[in-house]
């Protein structure tokens, strides 16, 4: 549950992530040196191509992987060594809905409350009032596959926003659906992640996305370096343009565009 | 609403035109044979009447077969129990998975002709060598089923279930074991059908009462009409365990329809 001083500060320190191919035994570094520090209640999208260790980072974050090397630190916990500190304080939306078959829409949505033992009345009163939010009040019994793409993946919302995490983290989440559902759902999330006052950390690949939705963007190269660290509101909405530009150059030569580093 | 229509749908037993036609189809030949057979040189014993096996029926003692249907359900919830509670502790320790999977393939191996006389000669007691034959015979195709099920449940799902930080007591509960559940459902119906036919079999030796031992005895007396009696009554009590189950599927799996 988030904490009533708000979220903690992130910091990843020296963080390199090796993974061993289970066939030829041959290392591969998926994420290599990254340094960054999150702001309490920021709104962070972190954009790279395919392959390039946005996936593992989420992982680490979750506290699923443990580091190679390096640490991450959500206040003074590592989220991988203090794995059950952090019940009820970190919440994810993958890019699947991965709602569980059998229940239903309001049982799904009330999965991390039943987790973090919240009485049944208020279990149900939460998730409730989270399915309303996202407009699903009408099918809090319909189960997963008598649900639309969009629809599944705002339970999916509702399930990560009913604990109150101090953290959401959100990988490709909007990716997989048509633009306009997909714009919609980005919105109401961040809506929501601001008036909740969670830090917000989205992955995605799409640089409009990025643009859109972040106070921050942070670029990865590959294997996950930090290439370019981008904090959008010093940008004229006027410059978007040459915004995407940069990122998109940034990207393809693997190498931070110079014109990142003069904001206008 | 779709899904509040399909709640109420649970599956009837329905008896098709067709399998009815056949039945009696059969039931013709048969009389029509029993008839015959004088003719064809087959003893009168060999193929009794309708008539002759209506009468077998009628003298069937429900206590033999109330007797082979707690032993029968008693075993199949002994294995089931015990099954899931070794795939469990297989699913969580890999070095434990390693030593007694192939000990389970080993004891799947060993036909049940070889667990009767064992028992028979291991144990005293009848009911307790009847228990043991059916719990080493389904036993183990419990755990099978559902260790690869529990193996089987899809990697997003797990991953999803994990980034909420469960204990190790609600991963099993809230996301193995739901996940498990069509193929538990699976694995009784498989066994219901070798414990009918295991009990019937370990019945046969040494038993004073139930359907097997009323076999043997109609045997011993030479009487077709009385195994063919028992027989269907053996028919009609996994047709009867079968749909129980199936009601039970399709009342607890209706998130699937």
């Amino acid at each position: 549950m988030a904490h009533m001083s708000g979220p903690p500060p992130i910091e990843v320190r020296g963080l390199r992530k090796v993974f061993r191919q289970t066939t030829t035994g041959q290392a591969v570094v998926a994420i290599d040196r990254l340094d960054l520090a999150i702001a309490p209640r920021e709104v962070v999208a972190i954009v790279g191509q395919t392959g390039c260790g946005k996936s593992t980072f989420f992982d680490l974050m979750i506290g699923l992987e443990a580091p190679s090397e390096g640490a991450i630190h959500i206040g003074d916990k590592s989220p991988y060594a203090d794995f059950d500190h952090f019940r009820g304080s970190i919440a994810t939306v993958f890019q699947q809905d991965r709602l569980l078959p059998w229940r239903s829409a309001l049982d799904n949505a009330r999965l991390p409350l039943e987790l973090i033992g919240l009485p049944e009345e208020e279990q149900r009163e939460r998730a409730l009032m989270w399915l309303n939010r996202l407009g699903l009040g009408q099918f809090t019994n319909a189960y997963p596959h008598e649900l639309s793409g969009g629809m599944r993946q705002r339970v999916a919302i509702a399930r990560a926003f009913a604990v109150g995490p101090d953290i959401l983290l959100a990988d490709e989440a909007f990716g997989h659906l048509d633009e306009v559902t997909a714009a919609e759902l980005r919105d109401t999330f961040l809506k929501l992640a601001r008036e909740c006052g969670s830090t917000a950390i989205l992955i995605t690949h799409q640089l409009e996305e990025a643009i859109g939705v972040g106070d921050r963007i942070i670029v990865f190269g590959k294997s996950a370096r930090l290439l370019a660290d981008i904090h959008v509101r010093e940008w004229d909405k006027n410059r978007y343009a040459l915004l995407r530009e940069a990122i998109q150059s940034t990207l393809q030569n693997n190498l931070a565009d110079p014109r990142l580093a003069s904001v206008p | 609403m779709r899904h509040e229509e399909l709640r109420e749908s649970v599956p009837v037993l329905t008896f098709p035109r067709q399998t009815l036609v056949s039945l009696l189809v059969f039931a013709v030949v048969w009389e029509a044979l029993s008839h015959l057979a004088p003719y064809l040189g087959i003893p009168p014993f060999a193929i009794p009447s309708l008539v002759r096996i209506a009468r077998s029926i009628a003298t069937i003692t429900p206590i033999d077969v109330v007797v082979t249907l707690a032993r029968v359900i008693g075993a199949l919830i002994v294995s089931f129990v015990l099954g899931l509670a070794l795939a469990m502790a297989m699913y969580r320790s890999d070095s434990l998975n390693k030593y007694l999977h192939p000990m389970i393939r080993l004891l799947m191996a060993v036909p049940v002709v070889s667990w009767i006389l064992f028992a028979v000669l291991w144990f005293p007691g009848v009911e307790f060598r009847i228990g043991f034959v059916l719990v080493v015979v389904c036993g183990p195709v419990f755990l099978v089923d559902t260790l690869d099920a529990m193996h089987g449940v899809p990697r997003e799902l797990r991953h999803m279930m994990r980034s909420f930080r469960p204990t190790t007591l609600q991963y099993f509960f809230k996301l193995i074991l739901p996940a498990i559940v069509p193929t538990i459902f699976t694995s009784w119906k498989v066994n219901i059908s070798l414990a009918i036919r295991v009990v019937t079999i370990a019945e046969l030796v040494g038993a004073v009462t139930g359907i097997g031992h009323q076999l043997s005895v109609a045997q011993e007396l030479f009487s077709v009409a009385d195994v063919f009696a028992w027989t269907l009554v053996l028919v009609a009590l996994l047709f009867l365990l079968e749909a129980v189950v199936a009601r039970a599927e399709a009342r607890i799996l209706r998130w699937r329809t």
